[in-house]
C-alpha cells in the first residue's frame, strides 16, 4: 500500500487528547440516554425495565466491539475492506428477500436469530466508510479522473443507498449519500463533479418525495403550520420541558401522547424532563466530538485512516444533526435514532465500533510505523 | 491540515456546515423552550388532561333486618367494554372469542366499535376543576361516575373533540362479567377493550318487603322506600383523587396529587324480621291466590314498641326488576298500607266503646236495645244503621263481640260528635303517623262541627271516616299498648361500615289516647270476638281467629265500598285487626283485604271468613318465632262475668 506515513511519536500518549474527549462524551451521552430511556419506557405495557434491559445489554456488547475494533490492526483490516463490503451488500439484499428479511410496520431492515435482531443499514453504514476510504486512498492520486474519481466511488455509495431505499429507509439512505459524498468531496474529488451529483440527489429526493402520497403529506405537513401530531407532541414536549425541565421521570409527553419516545423521539424527552440545559448540553457535545475529531485528524498517518476517521466521525455528527434536526422541527419528520440516546441495538453496535476506530487511531496515530511485510496472524491484533 | 489529505478550505466548509447546523438545532432549542414556550404550552393543555379530578365510589350501606339479615346490599361488579378508538385492526379475529365469552354476537362489537362519535354534542358529566378566580380556590364539581345500565351507553368517559364532536371511549358490551371471565378476557389481550368495576344494588329476596325498601335506579339515584328515606345515611361520601391522564384516557397514578378516600355508606337496620316478613307475604300471596282481591294488606307489629315487624300489599314486584312493572301495573309499587285509605267498617267500633268506658258513660254490662230504628238526633229524626243479622238487646261486650251497628251508633249519641271526634283523634285517625315510608296519608276525619246528624251513628260504625290500614293498625296497637298511641317505626338503628351504632330509634309516644284500665277493659272485650258460642249462647263473630291456647283480641270489619257514590252491596273490603295474647299483648297483626267478594263463600267477603283466618295462620306461626307465652294476666272477674254471664 502506497503513501503509508508515519505518524508523530513526540505527540504520543497523553491522557488528554482528542480521542479521550470523544469516548468521555460518548459515555456521557450513553448514560444520558439510560436514564431517559428508563424514564421515557418505563410505563410500556412490557415492564418498566424491558427497554432499560435490553439497552443495557446493548451498551455492554457495543462497549465490548469498542474494544476488540481498537485493538485491531486497520491497515491490516483494510485488506479485507472489498470482502467487509462485498458481505454487507450481500445482507442488504439478503434483508429484501422474504422470510429472511424480518419485516417490521411495513419496512423490511433486520436480520436477527431468535431474539436478536439486526438493522443491516447500520452496518452498511461502516462498511461503506471502510471500503470508500480504502478505495479514495487507493486512487488518491487519480480522483481527477471521471471514471476513477468519481464514477466507481459514486457508484459504490449508491449502490448501497440503492439497496436501503429498497428496505425502505430513505433516512438512512439520505445519511449514507450525505456522508458518501462528503468523503469524496474530503479527498478532493471535483467540483464539477460533485456539485452536480448533489443537486441531482437533491432532485432525485424530491421527485421520490412527490410520487410517494405518504411523504409528500409528511413533507407538506412540515412546511405548513400544522405539525404532525407526533412532531406536535414532540415540541410540546421542549415546550412542557422550558429551561427547568419537569425532572427525571415527571415528564408526561412520553406517556402514551408522543410515538417512539424511546427510540427516535428520545431528544423531546430529555427536553420535557431535563430542560434546556441539557438540550444544549447534548448538541454541545456532539459539537464537541465533531471539534475533537477534526483536531484528532490532523495526526492522520494516511489518506485511509483520514477519511476512516473522518467517515466515523461524520456518521455520529451527520445522524446527530438530522435527528435532532427532526425532533426539534427543523427538518422533515425522517426515522432516524439519535447516537448513543435512542434505543436500538444496531445503533449501539455502530456506535462502539466508530468509537472503537477513533480510539484505535489515537493508539496507534503516536506510533512508529513498523515493517508491513512478514507480520504473523498473532500481530494482526496489536 | 497539516498533511494535505484534504485542502483546507474543504475542512472549512465541512466544519462550517456542522457548526451551522449544530448552531441551528441549539437556536431553535432556546426558541422552543424560552422564546416560544407559553404558546406551545397552551396548545398541548387542550389535548392533555392535567390533574383529572377522578371520583372513587362509595359503597352503599346494607339494609338490615332485625336479627342482621341482608334485605338489600351492594355487590361488586365489572362491566366490560371497549374504547373504538384504541381498537387495533389485528384483534378484529379475536373478536369471536370475545363475543363468545360475553355472550353476545360479533356483529355487536362490530358495531360498538365503529360508534367512534357521540351522535350529538352533549354536556359531559366528567368533574370539572376549576380555580376561582378572584379567590384562587380550587372549586371541583364532581358527578359520580355511572355505569348507565340502558342499552343507550353514551355515558361514557368521552373526550372533546376540537371540532365539538365528542369521540366516544367507552361503550359496554357487557354489563355484569364475573371475574373469571374477565380474567380470560385479559388474557385474549384485544386491546382497547377493558372492565369498570362499580357496585350494584341487591336485593337477595327478591320481592320481600319490596314496598318497604324501595330501590336503587339505574342512575344510582335512591327512588323509593328505605331507600330514598335513609339515602342520606345509605349514600356514603363519594370520595375523590386528583391525577393526571394519559394520551389514551388512562389514569396515571404516579402523578395523584392529591386524595380524599370514599366514606362508605352507613347500615340501617329495619325492625322488620324476615322470617315475619315472609310469613307475612306467603300470606298475601295465599289470599291473592284464593280471592283474587283488588288489594291487600298485612301488617304485624310488637305493640309495646311500635316497631313493625313485618308490612306488606298484594300485589308487590320484585325488587330486582323494578324496571319490569309494566305501565299499567305501576300500582304494584305502591305501599297501599299507609298510601291508600278506606272505609275501616266495624273495626272502628273499638274508638266508641273504648270512648264511652274512658268517659265512664257506659259499663261493660250495660244494655242496648240493638232494635231501635229511628232516634232523634240534634233535632233531626236519624235512622241508625240497619244489622248484618238480627239483634236484641245487647251488653256494651256483646255489641263488640256481635258487632252490632245500632248498638255502636248509640254508643255515639251517647258521647256527642265533638268527644267522638276528640278521641278518634287520640286512636291517630285524620293525621299522619310519622311512618317514614311509603308516603303516608292522613285519611279523612272531618271535623265535628262539619258532621251532619246522621255521621255520628255512621262514624261509630266506620263509615264516612277513612284510614290506612296502618292507622286501623296502631289504633288497635292503642288497646294492646294499654291506651298509649304510639309512632309506628320502621327503623331500629343505623350502624357505620365498622358496625357501630350512629344512630338508635326508640319507642315514641304520640299520645295517651286511653287509661291502662279502659285498653284493659276494651281487650277483654275484644277477646269476646273470637269466642264460640256455646250452650245457645251467641258468640263473637269471628271464632275463625281464635288461635288454641291464647285469648285472641280483635275485632273483624266488612266495610261497604263506595262505588260511584254508593256503597255498594257486592263489593266489601274485608278486615280483621288484633292482638293476642290478650292479657299481656305480644303481637298485633291486621289483614285487610279489599274486594275479594267475587271468589268469596256466599259472594261476600265478610272479615270473618276471608281476613280472620289469615289472621289465625299468621299468629299461630309466629309463636315460636316470637317466642309468645300463653301466660297472660288474668282477665279481672267482672270482665269475664260480663261477657258470660251476660246482661244483670
Amino acid at each position: 500500500m502506497p503513501h503509508e506515513r508515519a505518524g508523530h511519536p513526540a505527540q504520543a500518549r497523553s491522557l488528554f487528547n482528542p480521542a479521550t474527549v470523544i469516548a468521555v462524551g460518548a459515555i456521557a451521552l450513553t448514560f444520558l440516554g439510560l436514564s431517559i430511556l428508563f424514564s421515557a419506557s418505563a410505563w410500556f405495557k412490557q415492564g418498566p425495565y424491558y427497554y432499560l434491559n435490553k439497552q443495557l445489554i446493548g451498551v455492554v456488547a457495543a462497549a465490548v466491539l469498542c474494544f476488540v475494533v481498537s485493538r485491531i490492526d486497520l491497515d491490516y483490516a483494510r485488506r479485507y475492506a472489498w470482502w467487509i463490503a462485498g458481505a454487507l451488500g450481500v445482507m442488504l439484499v439478503l434483508v429484501l428477500i422474504p422470510h429472511v428479511g424480518i419485516e417490521v410496520k411495513g419496512s423490511k431492515r433486520w436480520l436477527g436469530v431468535g431474539s436478536l435482531r439486526l438493522q443491516v443499514s447500520e452496518f452498511a453504514k461502516l462498511g461503506l466508510v471502510f471500503c470508500l476510504a480504502h478505495y479514495l486512498a487507493l486512487n488518491q492520486t487519480r480522483l481527477g479522473e471521471f471514471k476513477r474519481g468519481y464514477l466507481i466511488p459514486l457508484g459504490l455509495v449508491f449502490g448501497f443507498a440503492g439497496l436501503v431505499v429498497l428496505e425502505p429507509d430513505f433516512g438512512t439512505a439520505a445519511l449514507i449519500i450525505a456522508v458518501g459524498l462528503a468523503l469524496l468531496f474530503m479527498a478532493g474529488a471535483k467540483w464539477r463533479y460533485i456539485a452536480p451529483t448533489a443537486i441531482a440527489v437533491v432532485g432525485a429526493f424530491s421527485l421520490l418525495v412527490m410520487f410517494t402520497p405518504n411523504r409528500l403529506r409528511r413533507m407538506m405537513e412540515f412546511l405548513s403550520e400544522e405539525k404532525s401530531y407526533q412532531l406536535r407532541q414532540a415540541l410540546a414536549a421542549f415546550a412542557a420541558g422550558g429551561t427547568e425541565g419537569t425532572g427525571l421521570g415527571q415528564g408526561r409527553q412520553q406517556l402514551s401522547y408522543l410515538p417512539e419516545a424511546h427510540t427516535d423521539f428520545i431528544f423531546s424527552v430529555v427536553g420535557e424532563e431535563l430542560g434546556l440545559g441539557f438540550t444544549l448540553g447534548v448538541v454541545a457535545v456532539f459539537t464537541m466530538i465533531f471539534i475533537a475529531g477534526l483536531v484528532h485528524l490532523r495526526r492522520a498517518p494516511n489518506m485511509f485512516q483520514f477519511l476512516l476517521v473522518l467517515g466515523s466521525v461524520l456518521l455520529i455528527c451527520v445522524q446527530a444533526i438530522v435527528n435532532l434536526g427532526v425532533v426539534t422541527g427543523i427538518f422533515p419528520t425522517k426515522g432516524m435514532s439519535l447516537p448513543f440516546i435512542s434505543a436500538g441495538l444496531s445503533n449501539l453496535l455502530l456506535m462502539g465500533m466508530l468509537v472503537g476506530i477513533i480510539l484505535n487511531t489515537q493508539r496507534t496515530w503516536g506510533r512508529a510505523v513498523l515493517p508491513e511485510r512478514g507480520r504473523a496472524m498473532r500481530e494482526v491484533l496489536a | 491540515m497539516s498533511k494535505g489529505f484534504a485542502s483546507n478550505y474543504r475542512i472549512v466548509l465541512l466544519a462550517t456546515v456542522c457548526f451551522g447546523s449544530f448552531g441551528a438545532v441549539a437556536a431553535r432549542l432556546v426558541w422552543l423552550q424560552i422564546v416560544d414556550r407559553e404558546k406551545l404550552v397552551a396548545s398541548i393543555a387542550r389535548t392533555r388532561q392535567s390533574a383529572t379530578p377522578i371520583p372513587e365510589i362509595a359503597r352503599r350501606g346494607d339494609i338490615l333486618d332485625a336479627r342482621g339479615g341482608v334485605l338489600a346490599t351492594s355487590s361488586p361488579r365489572l362491566a366490560v367494554g371497549l374504547d373504538p378508538w384504541a381498537l387495533l385492526k389485528r384483534d378484529e379475529p379475536k373478536w369471536s372469542q370475545l363475543a363468545a365469552l360475553l355472550q353476545i354476537t360479533e356483529a355487536d362489537i362490530a358495531a360498538a366499535a365503529r360508534r367512534r362519535f357521540r351522535d350529538e354534542p352533549t354536556v359531559t358529566r366528567s368533574p370539572v376543576v376549576k380555580t376561582d378566580p378572584s379567590t384562587g380556590r380550587l372549586t371541583i364539581n364532581l358527578t359520580p361516575p355511572v355505569i348507565v345500565e340502558d342499552d343507550d351507553d353514551d355515558d361514557a368517559t368521552d373526550t372533546p373533540e376540537e371540532s365539538g364532536r365528542k369521540q366516544v371511549r367507552w361503550t359496554v358490551l357487557a354489563k355484569e362479567v364475573s371475574e373469571q371471565t374477565y380474567a380470560e378476557i385479559v388474557k385474549l389481550g384485544v386491546k382497547g377493550v377493558r372492565g369498570e368495576r362499580a357496585y350494584r344494588r341487591v336485593y337477595p329476596n327478591n320481592q320481600l318487603a319490596a314496598h318497604l325498601l324501595g330501590y336503587v335506579n339505574r342512575q344510582q339515584d335512591a327512588a323509593a322506600g328505605v331507600e330514598a328515606q335513609y339515602d342520606f345515611y345509605l349514600r356514603g361520601q363519594q370520595g375523590w383523587r386528583v391525577s393526571e391522564r394519559d394520551g389514551r384516557g388512562g389514569e396515571l397514578p404516579q402523578f395523584l396529587t392529591r386524595r380524599v378516600a370514599p366514606a362508605h355508606g352507613y347500615h340501617v337496620q329495619l325492625s322488620i324480621d324476615l322470617i315475619v316478613q315472609d310469613i307475612v307475604e306467603q300470606e298475601l300471596a295465599h289470599l291473592g291466590e284464593k280471592y283474587r282481591p283488588a288489594k291487600a294488606s298485612i301488617i304485624v307489629s310488637d305493640p309495646q314498641t311500635g316497631f313493625i315487624l313485618g308490612l306488606g300489599n298484594y300485589p308487590t314486584f320484585d325488587l330486582n326488576a323494578y324496571n319490569k312493572v309494566p305501565a299499567a301495573e305501576m300500582a304494584r309499587m305502591k305501599n297501599v298500607a299507609v298510601a291508600d285509605s278506606y272505609e275501616p267498617g266495624s273495626v272502628f267500633k273499638i274508638v266508641p266503646a273504648a270512648a264511652a268506658l274512658e268517659e265512664r258513660l257506659v259499663t261493660v254490662g250495660r244494655v242496648f236495645d240493638c232494635t231501635i230504628e229511628r232516634v232523634v238526633h240534634r233535632g233531626t229524626n236519624v235512622s241508625l244503621p240497619a244489622e248484618d243479622h238480627p239483634m236484641g238487646d245487647l251488653t256494651l261486650a256483646e255489641i263488640i263481640s256481635r258487632s252490632s251497628n245500632k248498638g255502636a251508633a248509640q254508643l255515639g249519641l251517647l258521647l256527642g260528635e265533638e268527644k267522638l271526634h276528640r278521641y278518634a283523634q287520640a286512636f291517630g285517625f285524620g293525621r299522619k303517623l310519622g311512618f317514614p315510608v311509603g308516603g303516608e296519608v292522613a285519611g279523612t276525619l272531618h271535623h265535628w262541627k262539619k258532621w251532619y246528624p246522621i255521621d255520628i251513628t255512621r262514624i261509630t260504625m266506620g263509615h264516612s271516616v277513612s284510614s290506612t290500614v296502618l292507622q286501623m293498625h296502631q289504633a288497635m296497637s292503642v288497646i294492646a299498648a294499654d291506651g298509649v298511641l304510639l309512632r309506628p317505626q320502621l327503623v331500629r338503628q343505623i350502624r357505620d361500615a365498622a358496625n357501630d351504632v350512629v344512630l338508635r330509634y326508640d319507642r315514641t309516644e304520640i299520645g295517651r289516647a286511653v287509661s291502662p284500665e279502659t285498653a284493659r277493659t276494651v281487650a277483654a272485650m275484644l277477646v269476646g270476638v273470637t269466642r264460640k258460642g256455646e250452650g245457645g249462647r251467641p258468640g263473637g263473630t269471628a271464632p275463625e281467629a281464635a288461635i288454641e291456647g291464647f285469648d285472641v283480641a280483635g275485632k273483624t270489619g266488612t266495610s261497604q265500598k263506595l262505588i260511584d257514590g254508593a256503597y255498594s252491596k257486592k263489593h266489601h273490603v274485608a278486615s280483621f285487626v288484633g292482638f293476642f295474647p290478650a292479657g299481656r299483648p305480644q303481637v298485633v297483626i291486621s289483614v285487610i283485604v279489599d274486594d275479594a267478594d267475587h271468589m268469596a263463600p256466599g259472594g261476600v267477603a265478610y272479615g270473618s271468613k276471608v281476613a280472620a283466618p289469615s289472621f289465625k295462620r299468621i299468629g299461630e306461626r309466629l309463636i315460636p318465632i316470637l317466642n309468645i307465652q300463653a301466660a297472660s294476666r288474668p282477665a279481672p272477674p267482672r270482665l269475664l262475668a260480663a261477657q258470660t254471664g251476660g246482661r244483670r
